[in-house]
């Protein structure tokens, strides 16, 4: 019999391993798989030898040459973060908007001008919902955006929301992405199997940098624990050198040390090759130590218009991110790629063909610094 | 009008075993019927239900086999007759009550037929209800025909009223579900006056005199039974074997007897009254060899009397060799047929018999299974709790907590199986999924997190699921009591019950609120339509995260077949060929691979499913669950 590709070798070589990102990739495809309470579920067996749900995971086969072949053209070349035309800091200029979002706002500001200049019709967004809950939301009104502002630091099926729709069929979609998702949306971009989905409509992706995204249930049972059952309203995380969730209750803001809630951070995370979202139009980040201001990582033709569409119009406030700080990205991103292929490498991973990326590259990631310092 | 109310006496007539039961206790002018119904003995009552009015019967269903009993012994203790119809599960069910009313006694004909199912063809087990008889020093009667479940009835009536105690009438499955002539007698015509003797009270105690009083009875009651013509020897004075046998056991013997010739050769008795055992006629007829052969349903019961017998007589009857279920030559669980009996025979004999060629039975089944559909225990087209069972699996794999069901007895059983999509994970006695739950909902405070569901149908809920809500209540279990009420006893052929507004002999009767009985109780109560898939499965989904307490949802849909016989489909259903995608991903065939109703059909040919016009009850359930909006559901 050929190796399975559907829902059993998902199963087997990710649930089981636990190493899903819980990106809703897979999620509201069929009957089968669906996201509830911040859990994936799987509601039937499936027995089909290749399937939708196994092609678009991030986490069953990573071919790196072949996404950046596919979809830029060429090699894959740049391993620290992925291709890119220049890297900047920006702010919203709309204070009301970046009194609502999580850095500067530049998230928020980019989709709303996509929506309102008719780039795109719809949006793919991530709302917290009730006790925290994240889950994707489709908007399709600039007005909607930002109901979506602001991170939930909790991993978010929010691809499941592109899947499920319902679309009408005619409409360019745009989607904001943590780095997992983005992946998981290069691989539907390039999958040979039948669309069934809106695919070949998504016309933006904005990409978020990430690190790690906590579990849903263990890490909202210790917070309430922690707020002694108090209803929570907001969940911030502050950085360094403060380093602090802050859980903000009716008048009460309750702090809790980062470090207690790494616990709750996914094994999946770990194993993560990318920090900037590399096959985003454009990745999003904080500037480290400058409250306010977005890292901007403009990649592609369709990102660089829009960007510069959106400074045009005055949305945005952009200048040039310090030599430091660019290197400060290069070597956290490197960092994180460095990390995730000891991890596995220990998992024995790397041996099952999880990652297809050549030797040389793989040694270069993982001779510490030698990217980093080029 | 029904052959059981025939007043043609003389006449032949073909009759079901339980009909001629049923039949037999007309004969003796039974006044009081009542019992709750179980395979194989619900058409016992049943069909004494449609002819109570006529013939001035009482006949009712009962909430449960217990107080089925004290029913008809209400109705002896008033002088008149009064007969209780139960599977051999009833009995235990029952025994509390039987156990006491031994000691008490009687006073009009009380008669208590259980209807064992060997090979638990319809059942849970396959006890062999005779033990009570022992247990309860009570007269235990056994039939073999038609006939004879007749003409014991009417004669256990009459042996209970002479002796006062209740007799026991056992009949298995092949005596109450075939059919056979049975020569009809006499209806009477006396009338009796109920009424209660209040000088003499009847109770247990004292147990010294009561006990005493009872083995007095039973000693009388031999000695009826060592000149009772259900008793028989056929057989050559000096058999090589003798065969001791009762019931349809009797009816294998003769026809294996018969077909190995050994007619001269094997002496067969025939035991109608099994307990307590006719001493004289046993010892004359055991006299007759050395070698004795048991053929019996289910226990060695007589097996293991006679051979207590025989050590007590053993001066007179000298030494035996006993072949039975001890010694292996029969088996010692499941059913007789004469197949069986035969083998026995030629291996004792050593005689050759081939009746059909040796290859037949194989290709028999070979020729079956090429024919015959392959086809799992199954709910019907547009069976309710598909529908429910589809929701539970649904919510529970929402929850993501390992839960699971504690199932009970009804339709609702086959959730062990995948039409039931395998989500019933223990079943024993009626309402025991509730008191399982009980006990489930406590283990909390060692650590245990699974969350519980417990089902019931609505006719097991008034039998015997009340006393466990009200200890859940009372002890603060933790678990979520799904009712399955589709509004019959469906699994024993639609009786109705308290909550069908309808009595055994079709009058309108007040309605017993299941809701209400369980808020009264002070439990969270909700109800929810099956049908209504989604919001089913919501539904459960928020009662298991609602932590604590007994938690009761009221799961209504009517049973298909019942609402089918009264009027037509709810939904004419088809489904889109073009829209079907079948076996690609996004569905997979969910509908015929995974939700399996049988009106739902799988084409291979066309690889789309479509509805199978002649079984689907229009339920529209399926129209639901298919993802691509294929199947259409239009209004009948
Ligand atoms: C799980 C997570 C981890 C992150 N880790 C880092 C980090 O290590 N370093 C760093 O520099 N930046 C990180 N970020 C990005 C950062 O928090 C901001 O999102 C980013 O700076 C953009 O800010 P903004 O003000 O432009 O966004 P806003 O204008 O506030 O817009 C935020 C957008 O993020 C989306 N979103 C919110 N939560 C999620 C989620 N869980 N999954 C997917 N999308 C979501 C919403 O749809 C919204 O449109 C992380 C973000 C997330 C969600």
């Amino acid at each position: 019999m050929a190796e399975n590709r559907g829902l059993q070798a998902l199963e087997a070589n990710v649930i089981q391993k636990d190493l899903c990102a819980f990106c809703g990739a897979c999620l509201s495809l069929c009957p089968y798989l669906r996201s509830w309470g911040g859990r994936w579920v799987k509601l039937h067996d499936c027995d089909l030898a290749e399937g939708r749900c196994y092609a678009y995971c991030p986490r069953t086969e990573l071919d790196l040459d072949a996404i950046h072949s596919g979809l830029l053209g060429g090699p894959y070349e740049d391993l620290a973060m992925g291709p890119f035309r220049r890297v900047v800091m920006a702010q919203c200029t709309d204070p009301q908007v970046r009194q609502r979002a999580q850095t500067g706002g530049v998230v928020s500001a980019l989709m709303s001008l996509a929506l309102d200049a008719g780039w795109i019709d719809a949006a793919v967004l991530t709302r917290r919902g009730e006790d925290q809950l994240p889950e994707g939301y489709l908007v399709r009104k600039r007005e909607e955006v930002l109901i979506c502002a602001g991170s939930s630091y909790v991993a978010a099926p929010t691809l499941e929301a592109l899947n499920r729709g319902p679309w009408n069929g005619d409409e360019r979609i745009g989607v904001v992405a943590i780095p997992c998702q983005v992946q998981a949306l290069a691989k539907m971009r390039l999958s040979a199997l039948e669309r069934k989905t809106p695919i070949d409509r998504i016309a933006l992706i904005v990409g978020l940098f990430c690190t790690w995204a906590l579990t849903y249930r263990p890490f909202m049972e210790f917070v309430r624990i922690r707020v002694q059952g108090v209803p929570i309203q907001k969940m911030d995380i502050t950085p360094p050198p403060e380093r602090l969730l802050k859980v903000h209750t009716h008048g009460d803001v309750w702090n809790i040390p980062l470090d207690e809630i790494r616990s709750f951070i996914p094994p999946t995370c770990g194993v993560c090759l990318d920090m900037t979202s590399e096959w985003a139009d454009l990745s999003v980040g904080t500037v480290e130590g400058m409250e306010g201001w977005n890292t901007v990582v403009v990649r592609t033709e369709r990102g660089e218009e829009l960007f510069e569409r959106a400074e045009k119009e005055g949305l945005l406030e952009i200048r040039q991110l310090p030599e430091a700080n660019f290197q400060h990205l290069r070597d956290a991103s490197l960092l994180k790629k460095r990390r995730a292929l000891k991890a596995l490498q220990e998992r024995g991973e790397l041996a099952t063909g999880y990652l297809k990326l050549s030797q040389e590259a793989v040694q270069r990631i993982l001779e510490d610094g030698t990217e980093a310092e080029s | 009008m029904s052959l059981i109310a025939k007043d043609a006496p003389g006449q032949q007539v073909l009759l079901m075993g339980n009909e001629a039961i049923a039949r037999g206790a007309v004969e003796a002018g039974v006044k009081v019927c009542a019992a709750y119904p179980g395979n194989p003995s619900s058409e016992i009552i049943g069909s004494l239900a449609q002819v109570g009015e006529d013939l001035g019967i009482y006949v009712e269903w009962s909430v449960n086999e217990k107080v089925a009993l004290e029913i008809s012994a209400a109705a002896s203790f008033a002088g008149l007759r009064g007969l209780t119809a139960m599977k051999q599960n009833g009995l235990n069910v029952a025994s509390d009550f039987l156990l006491n009313l031994n000691l008490s006694g009687t006073k009009g004909g009380l008669v208590v037929v259980v209807c064992d199912d060997p090979s638990a063809l319809s059942s849970s087990n396959e006890e062999d209800s005779r033990a009570y008889a022992k247990l309860g020093d009570l007269p235990l009667l056994e039939p073999s025909t038609f006939q004879e479940a007749k003409d014991m009835t009417k004669w256990a009536f009459e042996l209970s009223e002479e002796l006062g105690i209740p007799c026991m009438l056992r009949s298995v499955t092949r005596v109450s579900h075939a059919r056979g002539n049975v020569k009809l007698g006499e209806i009477p015509k006396d009338v009796r006056e109920p009424h209660f003797d209040t000088t003499h009270p009847i109770i247990p105690l004292p147990v010294a005199w009561t006990h005493r009083s009872l083995h007095d009875k039973l000693a009388k009651c031999r000695e009826r039974f060592e000149t009772s013509s259900f008793n028989i020897y056929q057989g050559p004075e000096k058999p090589e074997l003798l065969v001791v046998t009762c019931g349809s056991s009797w009816l294998y013997v003769r026809e294996a007897v018969h077909n190995l010739g050994l007619e001269d050769r094997v002496g067969v008795v025939k035991l109608g009254t099994t307990w307590p055992l006719p001493g004289d006629f046993l010892r004359r007829h055991l006299k007759r060899a050395a070698r004795i052969l048991f053929v019996e349903e289910v226990d060695p019961f007589l097996e293991e009397n006679v051979k207590a017998f025989c050590a007590e007589n053993g001066d007179e009857l000298g030494m035996k060799t006993f072949l039975g279920k001890a010694s292996g030559d029969m088996p010692d669980i499941g059913e007789m047929n004469p197949d069986i009996v035969t083998e026995t025979l030629k291996r004792i004999f050593r005689v050759s018999y081939e009746p059909r060629p040796s290859e037949y039975a194989q290709n028999a089944t070979q020729i079956a299974l090429q024919h015959a559909p392959m086809r799992q225990l199954g709910f019907c087209a547009g069976c309710p709790h598909r529908a429910t069972y589809w929701a539970v699996k649904n919510a529970l794999a929402m929850d993501g907590r390992d839960g699971f069901v504690l199932g009970d007895i009804g339709c609702y059983t086959l959730g062990i199986a995948p039409a039931g999509f395998s989500q019933v994970k223990t079943f024993h006695a009626m309402g025991s999924g509730t008191g399982l739950a009980n006990g489930f909902g406590q283990l909390e405070r060692f650590g245990f997190h699974q969350p519980i569901i417990a089902v019931c149908g609505d006719s097991t809920f008034y039998h015997a699921a009340v006393p466990a809500l009200i200890n859940a209540q009372y002890n603060r279990a933790d678990f979520l009591m799904l009712i399955l009420d589709n509004s019959a006893t469906s699994m024993t052929g639609f009786q109705p019950h308290p909550g069908t507004g309808r009595t055994a002999m079709g009058q309108e009767a007040p309605v017993v609120d299941i809701e209400g009985l369980c808020r009264a109780l002070g439990a969270h109560v909700e109800a929810v339509d099956p049908f209504q898939v989604t919001e089913t499965t919501h539904t459960i989904y928020r009662l298991l995260q609602k932590g604590k307490g007994l938690r009761v949802l009221v799961v209504r849909r009517e049973c298909a077949l019942v609402r089918g016989k009264r009027e037509g489909k709810l939904f004419q259903v088809r489904v889109d060929q073009q829209r079907c995608i079948g076996i690609d991903c996004g569905c997979n065939r969910l509908c015929t691979r995974v939700f399996k109703c049988p009106g739902l059909v799988w084409d291979p040919e066309t690889g789309k499913a479509r509805v199978d016009e002649a079984i689907c009850t229009g339920c529209g359930v399926c129209a639901e669950i298919c993802p691509s909006s294929a199947i259409i559901k239009e209004v009948a």
